[in-house]
């Protein structure tokens, strides 16, 4: 009888309880992949910012908020001296333009909240891509098109190689493309 | 030290303890990590949790993150400036022109800021004096603008209050002192600056009771009385020293700390270029003690200091009877003052090999005009005189360039003056006494009993940066500003004007010290403006330059480009006085038998100002390579005689004063002879600085003429013992099973200068041809690499204190090293060879040689250590799991691990917090606990230079490129670039007959080339 029921839970119930979690696991592991990776993260910003409106509608230039992406490591984002460059005229009346003018006659810092990050250990550098003539869709999809900013593709060292692996692949419209360096002082030191 | 004293058969040691193969050298040697390197793991050291409890604690936060955390994907924030002033871009470094104010030297700077905070200082290198460098002090000057315990608010008897009270209560307090005739008494150290100098006359003028005090402390007074002397003259030219085929230095360490050793170094190696030619100077070094100039001496002779007066007369006689100078200086004053002293007497009663002896007469004579003497700042006057008049003799004075003067603005007030203050003081006619930015507590003679005299004076005002002695027993402490947050002016050398512009607002509630006294010469505390002495420097230059220059632009323009280039240079040539014989007149020698103190400079603390900075106290003493302490150091024989050895505590009494100090045993030290270095044992000054080392201040008498060299001190062994911690006898590259290892392996590799000009390839005789069994990778491209000059390298330490700052080197502290977990990513390593009385010294900068065959990266389980394309062996922190195996098959020692997260292990989290943080280079990362690092090429400066190439749409170039080590050496002896160009300068090294690999017979081919050194020596000399 005894004998039986090990039997029994040996043969059956534990490969089935095993495959079970194991099933359990892999599905969640690359069902929630996305989501680890931070895919379709959309937080709520301070004020809302368009960018379907200005970089697509309006047709403004990313660079001319953007400034530092040719220039250094990092994109920036706009200091909101910038934003009033328009707004001191444009648009005055809307309620977020009168958020914003508040935040800038009092001084006060615009906690914008951050989509993209890369980990802290990795020193990417914006211009060096940039100035190949990598497009920012490449990585950020086609901010043009949101309405709210919203991470697209991941931005881990997987991301990272996919193209510097496979260029030509990924970068199809650059004509003549090198492969990009994939060794570890290329981004980490 | 039973030993016999023969050769033991190596040819290099590193130590006496290695000299004679002492059994716990052997096993140094034999294993990477110290004896019990991880053995004070105790877990209850690590943190006071128990097991149980820390696991309840990472449940409990497991839970609270668990339920608490609405949005785990959040990544922060990313807060622009509100309105981006235009200079400043995120990411990208800004460079301000400044002035150091670490020393009396006044260097030009250039500050590195970054978002508005400077994390890098290097010389200007448009700076005609300073061109680009910078001595290890003002490298690591950073620390003290983040230093955590600086001062940072006013106090009136140790409670914190408003400027606004502060400022009332002391001009009432000078208004009284004024009124009632009462002396106030401003002790300032040297000034340089005439913008505080006019201040200071501000000050005087708004109260005319005023008496200003300077003092120096182990400044070069005697040299310029000497010079007033002799010239009567107060202005001592600059010494044209690339020009000098012979030096003569007699206990002058102008290499490593007298004079602008800095532009002395530079144009030192610029006469020991070995691309440049053979055309090398010959340095000859009559010392005691064994000093940074004395290690690179091409000849030392060893003298005991008080001898030199001696020497100097019978050298001159010499030179006066053989009628080898011209007649002019054979006349009755100098016959009569060396006329019976024979140099060949001299030679036999100290024991100097009279080979050499006759070498340096000859050299001397044969390059007349094209020769300098130097005489050391602790000499006596008379040896300064005496110095004067044989460069006189020698026509020397064709080397003295008389375009770039030092300025002397402000005398030290003499002994009587300083006794007069004190008697004052005592008396209670001194009312309100003002520390200008001094510390006369502990800098002033002891004997002067300042420290009891304070009690009688009303009010006692010190203005500081720092606590220190002298605030301790003030009233009113009020807090400076940190150089790097003010403004000022400096006049060093006739030539050039330096300026000094913040390059950060202040961090804490400090102003600058002029501030304070132009506020009170208004009499009106609400008078302070933060720009007050902005616009008073602004327009004491308009007055004192602008006006009487012949500048082309308006004002405002020839303002902002000297900011901006940070000097205006001025016509400052002064025509050369004559020699006045007669000042030589009666000078005897005065040397006593016995045991002599020589108290001497420190290298890195300065007169004390930088001992609380940890980066300058780790950094290895240059020649024992002691860390944070100082010693006495001694000889073999003067230790043998005393029966004590290294660690043993010794008394020195010397006229009524007792210390106990630390023996350190030092090789090529005169007999018979002590020297302590000053600038240590501080009280009051913080939590790195207190405590660190012994004051040997107290040695220094005011009534001495010479108060450096005490003759005739009565030395006794205590029997108590010290722990003295030097990383001399760390990381040896040698295995104990091999004889003349050196050799073979090339570790050291060195020559004479006459067999190179006779077989430039006499180092590659007999040299084999190294084949590799495995197929190796080619490197097209540009492949990094580079040289190490040896001939120039003078071992000062600088590239060390620069690494330290650009790579965000932790400090560990005394405990630490003394376990070999050092964090610096340089090394100077140091040879000795010869006998422990006499050696020859060879040095060697260590660091990761970046090999292409790294016997690291095969070991390493994880792969976080590999190799770039570009030849650079890289460590990937993240990777990285503490093995240590890397460091275990490193040959040359160079990797170091990460025992503690240091940041927060040395001295309770000492420099763990907000504002030393601040410090870090934002490019470097970080270092926690548990990873191996190690000196990386710096790889952030190689990826900003190809971001700029990238963007300029250019191929990155090898000299692109600066190291840090490089850009700091004074004497450009490092050189970086690619190594595939056969035109790059480094190649040129690579490819040269001396150029040579150490540890070449590994076959790890390090992409580091040593350039063997060739000693300037004559066969018949040595």
């Amino acid at each position: 009888m005894n004998n039986k029921l090990l039997d029994y839970a040996l043969r059956v119930r534990l490969p089935i309880t095993l495959f079970v979690v194991a099933l359990a696991f892999t599905i969640t592991f690359y069902v929630s992949r996305a989501e680890r990776d931070g895919i379709g993260y959309q937080p709520d910003q301070p004020i809302n910012y368009s960018h379907k409106l200005h970089a697509g509608d309006l047709q403004i230039d990313c660079q001319y908020c953007h400034t530092g992406v040719t220039k250094g490591r990092h994109a920036l984002v706009p200091s909101v001296n910038i934003c009033m460059n328009c707004h001191t005229i444009a648009r005055k009346d809307k309620p977020e333009i009168i958020k914003l003018t508040e935040y800038y006659k009092s001084g006060k810092l615009l906690p914008w909240k951050r989509v993209h990050k890369v980990p802290d250990y990795a020193y990417f550098n914006h211009s060096v891509h940039v100035n190949k003539g990598i497009k920012c869709e490449t990585c950020h999809g086609d901010p043009r098109k949101m309405d709210k900013i919203e991470q697209v593709k991941n931005f881990n060292m997987t991301g990272c190689l996919t193209c510097h692996r496979n260029p030509e692949k990924q970068l199809p419209y650059l004509a003549d493309v090198k492969k990009g360096p994939e060794n570890c002082f290329a981004c980490h030191r | 030290m039973a030993k016999s004293f023969d050769k033991s058969g190596t040819k290099f040691w590193k130590s006496l303890k290695d000299y004679y193969d002492d059994p716990e050298i052997l096993k140094k040697k034999a294993n990477e990590f110290n004896d019990g390197v991880t053995d004070d793991f105790d877990p209850d050291q690590l943190s006071k949790l128990s097991r149980r409890k820390f696991l309840a604690l990472l449940t409990a936060s497991a839970a609270f993150t668990a339920t608490s955390c609405t949005d785990y994907r959040d990544k922060g924030e990313i807060v622009p400036y509100n309105q981006r002033p235009e200079e400043i871009l995120p990411g990208k470094a800004n460079y301000y022109a400044s002035t150091c104010k670490g020393c009396e030297l006044e260097c030009g700077i250039l500050v590195k800021t970054r978002e508005g905070r400077p994390i890098k200082i290097d010389g200007n290198p448009e700076h005609p004096v300073s061109k680009g460098k910078i001595c290890a002090k003002g490298q690591a000057s950073i620390l003290n603008l983040y230093d955590p315990e600086r001062l940072s608010e006013p106090m009136i008897q140790n409670s914190a209050v408003s400027w606004k009270k502060v400022d009332s209560e002391i001009i009432k307090a000078l208004k009284n002192a004024a009124e009632s005739k009462g002396e106030i008494a401003i002790v300032s150290q040297i000034l340089n600056s005439p913008s505080t100098l006019k201040a200071i006359e501000e000050f005087k003028k708004a109260y005319p009771t005023t008496k200003v005090y300077y003092y120096e402390f182990m400044g070069d007074a005697a040299k310029k009385n000497a010079w007033e002397k002799c010239y009567g003259s107060s202005s001592l030219p600059s010494v044209k020293l690339n020009e000098a085929n012979i030096i003569l230095s007699l206990e002058s360490d102008f290499l490593g700390r007298e004079g602008n050793y800095i532009e002395n170094t530079r144009l030192y190696a610029e006469r020991k270029d070995i691309l440049k030619g053979t055309d090398f100077n010959k340095l000859y070094v009559v010392e005691g003690g064994m000093s940074l100039t004395g290690m690179n001496a091409d000849i030392r002779l060893r003298l005991k200091p008080e001898y030199q007066t001696e020497f100097l007369l019978s050298l001159i006689n010499e030179l006066v009877s053989g009628n080898k100078v011209p007649a002019e200086f054979r006349t009755g004053e100098v016959l009569n003052t060396v006329g019976g002293y024979s140099l060949k007497n001299f030679a036999s009663k100290h024991n100097l090999d009279e080979n050499k002896l006759s070498g340096l007469v000859n050299d001397l004579v044969e390059n007349k005009g094209k020769s300098i003497v130097f005489a050391g700042d602790t000499m006596p006057e008379e040896v300064h005189v005496l110095t004067n008049l044989l460069n006189e003799i020698l026509g020397n004075t064709a080397l003295y360039d008389f375009s770039s003067n030092h300025v002397k603005h402000s005398a030290p007030s003499s002994t009587e003056e300083i006794k007069q203050l004190v008697q004052n003081m005592k008396n209670g006619s001194v009312k309100v006494l003002i520390h200008f930015d001094s510390n006369p507590v502990y800098h002033l003679p002891a004997d002067l009993r300042y420290e009891e005299s304070i009690k009688n004076v009303q009010s006692v005002v010190s203005l500081s940066e720092f606590p220190n002695e002298t605030t301790a027993i003030s009233s009113f402490v009020l807090p400076l500003n940190n150089a790097l947050e003010s403004w000022g002016d400096s006049l060093v050398r006739s030539n050039v004007m330096t300026f000094q512009q913040p390059v950060i607002a202040p961090i804490f509630k400090t102003r600058e010290k002029e501030a304070i006294l132009l506020t009170w010469a208004n009499g009106n505390a609400e008078s302070y403006k933060f720009d007050i002495y902005h616009k008073f420097v602004q327009n004491n230059f308009k007055k004192e330059v602008y006006s009487g220059g012949d500048f082309a632009e308006d004002f405002n323009s020839v303002w902002f480009s000297a900011l901006h280039d940070g000097f205006v240079e001025l016509d400052g040539k002064q025509s050369k006085a004559k020699f006045n014989v007669s000042s030589v007149s009666g000078i005897k020698p005065s040397a006593k038998e016995g045991i002599t103190l020589h108290l001497q400079k420190n290298y890195y603390l300065g007169d004390g100002k930088f001992s609380n900075n940890g980066w300058l106290q780790e950094i290895p003493h240059p020649v024992t390579k002691v860390t944070w302490d100082n010693f006495a150091a001694v000889s073999l024989s003067t230790a043998e005689k005393l029966g004590v050895t290294f660690n043993d505590m010794i008394k020195i009494n010397a006229n009524g004063t007792e210390l106990e100090l630390p023996v350190m045993m030092q090789p090529g030290m005169a007999d018979d002879l002590i020297v302590v270095e000053l600038g240590y044992g501080r009280k009051n000054s913080g939590e790195v600085a207190n405590d660190v080392g012994f004051n040997a201040n107290v040695f220094l008498k005011s009534a001495m003429a010479s108060p450096f060299v005490l003759q005739a001190v009565n030395v006794s062994k205590t029997g108590n013992v010290y722990k003295l911690v030097s990383t001399q006898e760390h990381n040896f590259l040698v295995d104990p099973s091999l004889r003349d290892f050196h050799k073979i392996r090339k570790i050291i590799f060195e020559g004479t200068l006459e067999e190179y000009e006779k077989d430039p390839k006499f180092l590659k005789e007999g040299e084999k041809v190294l084949k590799g069994i495995t197929r190796e990778h080619k490197y097209t491209g540009l492949k990094w690499g580079m040289a190490i000059d040896l001939n120039k390298c003078t071992s000062c330490g600088i590239c060390v204190a620069s690494c330290n700052v650009e790579n965000n080197i932790p400090v560990v502290g005394k405990d630490q090293v003394e376990v070999g977990r050092e964090m610096q990513w340089m090394r100077i390593d140091r040879y000795y060879s010869g006998t422990p009385e006499d050696p020859q010294v060879s040095n060697q900068p260590m660091l990761c040689q970046h090999c292409d065959n790294a016997p690291c990266e095969n070991v390493c389980p994880v792969n976080a250590t590999n190799h770039s394309p570009d030849g650079l062996n890289q460590m990937v922190y993240n990777r990285c799991v503490g093995t240590r195996y890397c460091a275990n098959n490193c040959p040359y020692k160079v990797r170091r691990f990460n025992f503690f997260d240091f940041r927060d292990h040395f001295a309770d989290a000492y420099y763990q917090n907000d504002i030393t943080a601040l410090a870090h280079n934002p490019e470097v990362t970080v270092r926690s606990r548990g990873v191996m690092e190690k000196c990386t090429f710096c790889i952030q400066r190689i990826m900003e230079a190809r971001q700029d190439a990238i963007r300029e749409g250019r191929e990155l170039k090898g000299t692109d490129v600066q190291t840090a080590c490089q850009q700091a050496c004074p004497s450009d002896a490092i050189i970086f670039g690619d190594i595939n160009d056969p035109n790059s300068e480094v190649s040129k090294y690579r490819n040269h007959d001396i150029g040579y690999h150490v540890l070449e017979e590994l076959y790890v081919k390090p992409n580091i080339t040593y350039m063997a050194k060739l000693r300037n020596t004559r066969s018949e000399d040595v």
